[in-house]
């Protein structure tokens, strides 16, 4: 087992380097280049920035090797280079991805300070997707065939089928233009001071619609993944001998089925871990929530190397994580299961 | 020999059973299998042989969500590519001009050498201006957009971009995959490793921050903007084959063990025709369905790219971009007729793709006994 996890540890850093350095050449590919983008507005303004302040700042970014392939490379073992600081009063190693262009702060103290509002619509929509799609594809499976089933498959699919942006503009459209119970966009009221329970109220009057908008869409993915692994179990051996030997149906499905159906659930709750995290780009832009994904998104347009790399890292880290948390749950909760 | 004699046998009594019992009420299936296994014993009359291939279209034909998916798809691409050889009185890029006269009101102040004033109005025909934003009527069936093209024609067209994009972007990704999990699978050893590594990689991309990164980058090659989001999604097609990589190498793996791969290296067939012949078709089954998933999948993509500003420019827009232009509040509130209908599109697509992909996995399925 220690060994599984160490060999896997290893793969990961592997995945990891692999990662940033795909990302880090295309950043640097980029036609925009932040200073470059902002040397070229003083101009504009009449100002002219002598050619060696414009070398030092590139040298201080970090991009001053030329944007051929061999000054990227340069570029890239700096940025490596710099990536494990160790801290001076703890003596720990830490990891810094340097400071933002664009936000003028560190890149992981931007990160921290934007992931609370994706985070939170992330899990409360997680929460509810759990417990909506469980009870409907277990319903769905044990009723195959039935028009429960077919009405309950055809609604979740129409939920998988809905691109976010859409469906996000129609309950917008519903629920904060038609009818004016939710506010539009944002995240706070700016036009009133809540303190205490009265802030947190507010939040959620902000958040109802994104969250909604995130469960009906998921909820489809998760429901079909109980049904069929619940009709596999279902018609498994040991179920036939439960019936046999004349438990309720009841019993039968909820203590007997529904624990197998768990697994690849319990499982695949460790494989969520980036999609908690990683904010949602698309819902939030809709929402023009102050979330990690908008954030993100706005540095992307701005080539902000230390945050893109900063944030995409991050990304990758939680999905190699993920994926192996999900293997690792899925040796522990099934005990047929052995890692090599 | 001994046994492929059993084959043909078996084979034309199918056929002479399929015949004789056509007309019969009550048939029983027998799989393929099952047939193999008593290919000498005389045939009940009663019994209907079936091949693999009949019964997968047979119950497929059977479920009725694939048969509403398929419908609905074929009506869709009908409505693309045969629509504007009937809707002809609008075309996708040329504005509606019949909207009102417009004219300026000016009062004019003219100053006589002696100081005295006078006015007069003068009313100037500035032009007929564009007939934007119009309501659905029996002109426009779907109103006309804000730059007075006709939507119901945008619709049209832009289907067609959003059904191409994602055909030609899932073929590509099957190719790739297949190639690529084929050779990883069959050869194993170090190449398996390193094609895999390149899959876990590819894994980990973070896809649309990556696509956001490489819109730009097309951007400045100073590609026709018309062309960015064939591009952008043949850079998709490069890094999300590695899930069908990895499909078609798990079932090559689990198919080189089987005894009938023993039988074809035993007769010294050649590498490609073991591959070919033998080891990719008892692959396509899982691969049809994927594919036909990933299709819904792909037409989501490329809608969210068109939303987020990397589509195609407004005039050749795919149904994503038009749903762009709900972000003025104004249209997004008072004009469903411009964004509701290509959402409405997208959603029966990608539904249908889903019904069709579900019904071809039960279909394919030889468990299933539906």
């Amino acid at each position: 087992m220690l060994k599984y996890i160490l060999k896997r540890l290893g793969l990961s850093v592997f995945i990891l380097l692999g990662v940033s350095f795909i990302i880090y050449f295309l950043i640097r590919c980029m036609p925009v280049s932040y200073i470059d983008s902002k040397i070229a507005a003083i101009n504009q303004g009449g100002a002219t920035v002598p050619e060696e302040t414009i070398l030092s700042m590139k040298e201080s970014y970090g991009l001053a090797d030329g944007d051929d392939f061999f000054g990227i490379l340069t570029g890239y073992g700096k940025w490596l280079g710099g990536l494990v600081k160790i801290n001076p009063e703890t003596k720990l190693p830490t990891l810094d991805f340097g400071v933002s262009f664009k936000y003028a702060i560190p890149v992981t103290e931007k990160i921290k300070e934007s992931m609370g509002v994706s985070f939170a619509v992330a899990l409360i929509a997680t929460i509810f997707e759990f417990m909506i799609a469980i009870p409907l594809g277990i319903t769905a499976a044990t009723h195959q065939y039935s028009l429960r089933d077919y009405i309950v498959t055809v609604l979740v699919m129409i939920g998988i089928s809905l691109p976010t942006f859409f469906f996000g503009q129609i309950l917008k459209n519903l629920f904060a233009m038609q009818l004016g119970w939710f506010p539009p966009s944002g995240l706070i009221d700016a036009t009133t001071d809540h303190t205490g329970i009265n802030l947190i109220l507010d939040y959620l009057r902000h958040l109802f619609i994104p969250i909604l908008t995130v469960v009906i869409l998921s909820i489809g993915g998760r429901m079909r993944m109980t049904r069929t692994n619940m009709l596999e179990v279902m018609s498994s051996d040991y179920i036939r001998t439960a019936r046999a030997k004349g438990l309720k149906e009841r019993v039968v499905v909820y203590k007997h089925a529904f624990r197998n159906t768990l697994i690849p659930l319990v499982t695949s709750l460790a494989g969520l871990l980036p999609s908690l995290f990683s904010g949602a780009i698309i819902t939030e832009q809709v929402f023009d929530l102050p979330g990690i994904g908008n954030i993100a998104l706005a540095a992307m347009m701005e080539a902000d190397i230390p945050f893109i790399m900063g944030y995409n890292m991050f990304l990758a880290f939680l999905s190699v994580v993920g994926v192996l948390l999900a293997d690792l749950m899925y040796a522990v909760v099934d005990p047929r299961v052995k890692l090599k | 020999m001994e046994n492929e004699k059993n084959i043909i046998s078996s084979e034309e009594i199918t056929e002479n059973a399929a015949v004789n019992s056509a007309a019969e009420n009550e048939i029983a299936e027998i799989s393929a299998e099952a047939r193999a296994a008593t290919p000498d014993e005389p045939h009940d009359k009663n019994v209907k042989l079936m091949s693999p291939g009949r019964m997968v279209m047979r119950r497929f034909f059977r479920s009725k969500l694939s048969m509403i998916g398929l419908v609905t798809i074929v009506l869709l691409f009908l409505f693309c590519w045969a629509g504007p050889l009937f809707y002809t009185q609008w075309d996708a890029s040329v504005p509606d001009y019949n909207g009102k006269v417009e004219y300026s009101d000016d009062i004019i102040t003219v100053t006589r050498p002696d100081g005295s004033t006078y006015t007069f109005h003068q009313i100037i025909e500035t032009g007929k201006s564009i007939n934007d934003l119009a309501k659905p009527d029996a002109n426009h069936p779907l109103g006309t957009d804000k730059n007075g093209l006709d939507v119901m024609a945008r619709l049209m067209y832009g289907g067609r971009i959003s059904l191409v994009i994602s055909f030609l972007a899932v073929f590509i990704i099957t190719v790739f995959g297949v190639v690529f999990g084929g050779i990883a699978g069959y050869f194993g050893g170090w190449i398996d490793n390193v094609i895999m590594r390149i899959c876990d990689i590819l894994m980990c991309l973070p896809g649309f921050p990556i696509l956001l990164i490489v819109g730009t980058l097309i951007e400045s090659w100073g590609i026709d903007l018309q062309y960015r989001i064939y591009y952008l999604m043949g850079f998709l097609t490069l890094i999300s084959w590695s899930g069908t990589a990895r499909l078609v190498r798990g079932q090559i793996l689990s198919l080189r063990e089987q005894e009938y791969m023993v039988a074809a290296e035993a007769m010294g067939y050649s590498t490609g025709r073991k591959i070919f012949k033998h080891l990719v078709p008892n692959v396509m089954p899982q691969l049809i369905v994927s594919m036909t998933m990933s299709l819904g999948s792909m037409i989501l993509y490329e809608a969210s790219l068109s939303y987020l500003g990397l589509g195609a420019p407004e005039k050749y827009a795919a149904w994503g971009t038009m749903i762009n232009s709900a972000t003025d509040p104004n249209i997004l509130e008072n004009f469903f007729n411009i964004w509701g209908p290509p959402g409405l599109c997208i959603v029966l697509a990608v539904l249908a793709f889903n019904f069709v992909g579900d019904g071809l996995r039960d279909a394919l399925d030889p468990k299933m006994r539906r």
